[in-house]
């Protein structure tokens, strides 16, 4: 158990249980995007007309907005329980959090801006 | 920073946790890249289909094989690490490490066998 006390330990038992929970749903939407987006499609990727007529459908749209938000959010939480075992302090932390809150409003930001962009 | 790295007389939990870290790292990498790679899409039909032509090519099948298992490991370690977390399965953390590596490899191969053969 002396990984997970360290994991615990490392991020806060927030911080590891959202950590957690994004992780689940992390598994059942990396599924379903890999396999629709590499062994659905034709020749394993899509053009970009099909690209855009696949995001066209809602329920396509907001499976892959709430991939992107829960990856990052997954992501950056690791890169801070990452950082802190590695030794940063309580105030480097409060800095570290806001930096990551803004990364990741800034990468679901460009993700959706992407979206957008395409199925318009 | 070192010692972080220094996978000698480890565990298989420190093993486990290790493996989940580095697969981590590399899968943020990853994630930042594949965001990167979609502004293509920014450049109409014409500059995503020719991405699209080299994406098809085997060099670039090879990496989705190596990504392919770095999730599967990453994921898998990931439940079992949620399971353990929770107080649950704490007498099988090693052989469960043991069953989500083993079940990763299989994964993957036949992953690799199903995009080649596209």
């Amino acid at each position: 158990m002396e990984q997970m006390e360290q994991i615990k330990m490392g991020s806060g038992r927030w911080g590891w249980l959202l950590q957690a929970v994004s992780g689940i749903l992390l598994v059942v939407l990396v599924g379903l995007h890999w396999v629709a987006q590499h062994f659905l499609a034709a020749g394993g990727l899509r053009t970009y007309a099909d690209v855009a007529a696949y995001l066209r459908q809602p329920v396509i749209f907001g499976l892959e907005a709430a991939f992107l938000i829960v990856v990052t959010t997954h992501a950056l939480l690791g890169v801070r329980a990452i950082l802190l075992d590695l030794g940063l302090g309580p105030r480097a932390d409060h800095v570290l959090r806001w930096a990551l809150a803004l990364v990741g409003a800034a990468t679901v930001g460009y993700g959706l801006d992407l979206t957008l962009a395409v199925i318009r | 920073m070192k010692r972080w790295f220094d996978l000698r007389r480890r565990s298989a939990g420190l093993w486990a946790f290790r493996l989940h870290r580095l697969s981590g790292i590399g899968l943020v990498f990853y994630l930042y890249l594949h965001l990167a790679v979609l502004n293509q899409l920014r450049g109409g039909p014409g500059r995503w289909d020719a991405f699209v032509a080299l994406a098809r090519s085997p060099l670039f099948l090879a990496l989705d094989v190596i990504l392919l298992g770095g999730v599967l490991i990453h994921g898998l370690n990931g439940l079992r690490l949620t399971l353990l977390g929770f107080g649950r399965g704490l007498r099988w953390q090693k052989p469960l490490f043991w069953v989500g590596l083993t079940l990763s490899v299989v994964l993957m191969s036949w992953g690799a066998v199903a995009m080649f053969r596209r």
